[in-house]
């Protein structure tokens, strides 16, 4: 690649964004979580788009989010339900929406609520205008699994994780993935979005809104110096300086100490340098 | 030409549309209770939605992206999942009391018992929104609703003594508690500030495929046609200081609401007036029960709106169908719905921040705006709203149980 890779920052960028068709421009729907492949350094990059209730339950946690899950399996005919999968491969542009080509299956319960409640009341095909292409119903649900290869792990289980330096003393927490499209090439297409850096905050403070990353425009003034204090001592942590690839759970361990490990602002300094 | 008769008939849309149970209830209780005193309430919070509907009109012209997108992608999915619980609950008390209130005109209209009218108002609510395409059904509700204006002829012809009411503006009745004073403020800026109306406000943007090019249209409606129906309330709340301040009578039926214009304007008055509180609940009563399924709909990142045909938006017409029967059924259960309005206002005032905190944080966000982010004075004037809505979400409960709801 010849100009600099994109870099996205997953939970601010990807993670809970409308997902759209990008030929009819049907709304499909959000990314509830990202699936994540170990690639051959054992840097993880991200192979698909997981969406519905047994990607999002999970991410809402406690008894709501084990109540989503539940429900879900319950209806579901699947040995080990998954959830749905739009592969990375078939993603056209991330924005303020995330454009997909190809031929996203239909959810289930839509499927379900139109062909016992809304087609039968008369008038179900009226008004409304045609999308292009709006009259071919899109492919029916289908059971939907773990790919058979390798071990596939999710994005949002590392949000929140504990994060340790070289000597044992707690960093902070993950509040956000950066990914960089520089991976293996997905289906010869494009790069995938793979994990490069992590960004670490030293409190339980609360969702970062990307202020925390430098201007990036025009920001509510006092709303970005909250956020900024709120977060105020957050660390950017390179791939580099983790100790082993990421663990499946507890602690992530880092080959750095706390002393080094840059701050976000030069983060945005060098970003914007380069 | 077509252009500017677009817009003009943009402006009176919005401006018949402004006014609905909330607004009318909220205004009447105080102007009878308070006279003017509150007023300067009504106008912090014309200013305040035509800010936010601003915003939230610009993302939709920008990116299609209506408001409950941006809670999610904001806050996350938990407490985008605390907000939509919160805002849907309120939705459907606020579509209960629209139901009630339509049927209540027509009890008005007709000397027939307003839960009789119920159901027929929900059944023919629903094949509105079933048949009818979005940009008609704004159109008509909204401009039958301009009838409402005789709230401000009755008001003129009245006669009231203008130097009074300009003297309430600044002098509280001196016999109200101050917690009681301040509880009304919190109905008052809930009424007008009320959270649908931005869910509404945006997905109609969507649904009618805004681009930039439609800015202009977006904004005379904001700027114009809100700052109109702010001066409706106002007018309410006057003919109620005028006709029942002075007799110190209490103002809780939708009788006695329209009983200022019946006196100034006589019986063609009466007949519009019910006809404008007709119209008017009976367009927010579609509005509220769309935005119930824009709501649910945009959180999960279904398939939503009445640009396509009902079948392709399955799951979002099933929502509106289901809120529908069950705020008629609520209704029918012969709960007052003057009162379900007085404590949906006030929930209302308790979720404002949430709602409106992300709009702030997406208008600046060049990803989705482009050059369209906010200028200084937005975002100066944003930033003092959102520490005027986290007071006012914090006060308004525990005011509520303190005043035993205005009591």
């Amino acid at each position: 690649m010849s100009q600099k890779a994109r870099t996205l920052h997953a939970q601010l960028h990807l993670l809970d964004r409308q997902v759209v068709h990008a030929g009819d421009g049907r709304l499909v729907c959000k990314v509830d979580d990202v699936e994540l492949a170990a690639g051959e350094d054992g840097r993880p990059y991200a192979t698909a788009i997981l969406s519905g209730p047994l990607a999002l339950g999970p991410r809402i946690g406690g008894v709501a989010g084990r109540l989503i899950v539940a429900t879900t399996e319950l209806f579901r005919p699947e040995e080990r339900p998954a959830p749905q999968r739009i592969p990375m491969a078939l993603v056209s542009e991330i924005g303020s929406a995330v454009q997909v080509s190809g031929d996203p299956p239909e959810a289930a319960l839509e499927r379900w609520v139109r062909e016992h409640l809304i087609a039968p009341i008369p008038g179900s095909d009226g008004g409304g205008e045609a999308q292009d292409g709006g009259d071919e119903e899109p492919p029916a649900p289908r059971p939907s699994a773990e790919p058979e290869d390798g071990n596939r792990t999710r994005l949002a289980p590392l949000l929140g994780r504990r994060v340790l330096d070289a000597d044992g003393a707690p960093v902070g927490q993950v509040a956000d993935v950066q990914l960089t499209q520089d991976g293996p090439l997905l289906e010869g297409v494009q790069n995938a979005f793979q994990v490069s850096g992590l960004i670490v905050v030293p409190r339980h403070t609360g969702q970062l809104f990307g202020y925390e990353r430098g201007p990036g425009g025009q920001a509510p003034a006092l709303v970005k110096t909250i956020i900024r204090r709120l977060h105020r001592g957050s660390r950017y942590v390179a791939w580099p300086q983790l100790a082993s690839p990421l663990p499946d759970t507890g602690p992530i361990r880092l080959s750095a100490r706390l002393a080094e490990l840059s701050s976000l602002a030069e983060l945005y300094e060098r970003d914007t340098a380069g | 030409m077509k252009k500017l008769f677009a817009v003009t008939l943009g402006i009176l849309t919005a401006f018949g549309g402004f006014v609905d149970i909330g607004d009318l209830v909220a205004n009447a209780l105080v102007g009878a209770r308070f006279g003017m005193s509150l007023a300067w309430v009504v106008i912090v919070g014309v200013i305040g939605i035509c800010l936010f509907a601003e915003m939230s009109g610009r993302i939709a012209a920008a990116s299609q992206r209506p408001v409950f997108d941006l809670v999610r992608e904001r806050l996350g999915p938990r407490a985008g999942l605390v907000n939509l619980g919160a805002s849907f609950f309120i939705n459907v008390l606020t579509l209960a009391a629209e139901i009630g209130g339509a049927s209540l005109a027509l009890e008005l209209a007709t000397g027939v018992n307003y839960l009789l009218w119920v159901p027929g108002v929900a059944l023919v609510a629903w094949l509105v929104m079933w048949r009818v395409k979005f940009e008609t059904m704004e159109r008509i509700f909204g401009l039958a609703g301009l009838a409402l204006v005789v709230f401000a002829v009755g008001l003129w012809l009245l006669g009231p003594d203008w130097g009074r009411l300009a003297h309430q503006v600044t002098h509280p009745p001196s016999d109200e508690g101050v917690p009681t004073y301040w509880y009304y403020a919190i109905a008052l800026l809930g009424g007008a500030m009320t959270p649908y109306e931005v869910f509404f406000f945006s997905s109609g943007g969507v649904e009618e495929r805004w681009t930039r090019k439609d800015l202009v249209t977006s904004r005379a409606n904001v700027f114009v046609g809100f700052p109109l129906g702010g001066f409706l309330s106002l007018a309410i709340a006057g003919c109620a200081a005028t006709v029942f301040l002075p007799v110190h009578a209490q103002v809780d039926t939708l009788g006695q609401m329209v009983l200022p214009v019946g006196l100034g304007l006589g019986q063609v008055g009466l007949a519009l007036v019910i006809f404008g509180i007709f119209a008017a609940t009976f367009g927010a009563t579609l509005e509220t029960a769309l935005s119930s399924g824009y709501t649910l709909s945009q959180y999960f990142g279904w398939q939503w709106g009445k640009y396509v045909r009902p079948r392709q938006a399955s799951r979002f017409h099933a929502v509106v169908l289901v809120v529908t029967i069950v705020a008629a059924a609520l209704v029918l259960t012969t709960v007052d719905p003057i009162k379900v309005t007085e404590y949906s206002l006030v929930f209302s005032a308790a979720a404002l921040p949430l709602t409106y905190l992300p709009v702030l944080m997406i208008s600046n966000d060049p990803d989705y705006m482009g050059d369209q982010v906010n200028g200084r004075f937005s975002n100066a004037l944003g930033t003092v709203y959102m520490v005027l809505l986290v007071v006012v979400a914090v006060a308004a409960i525990p005011l509520m149980l303190a005043t035993k709801a205005g009591q």
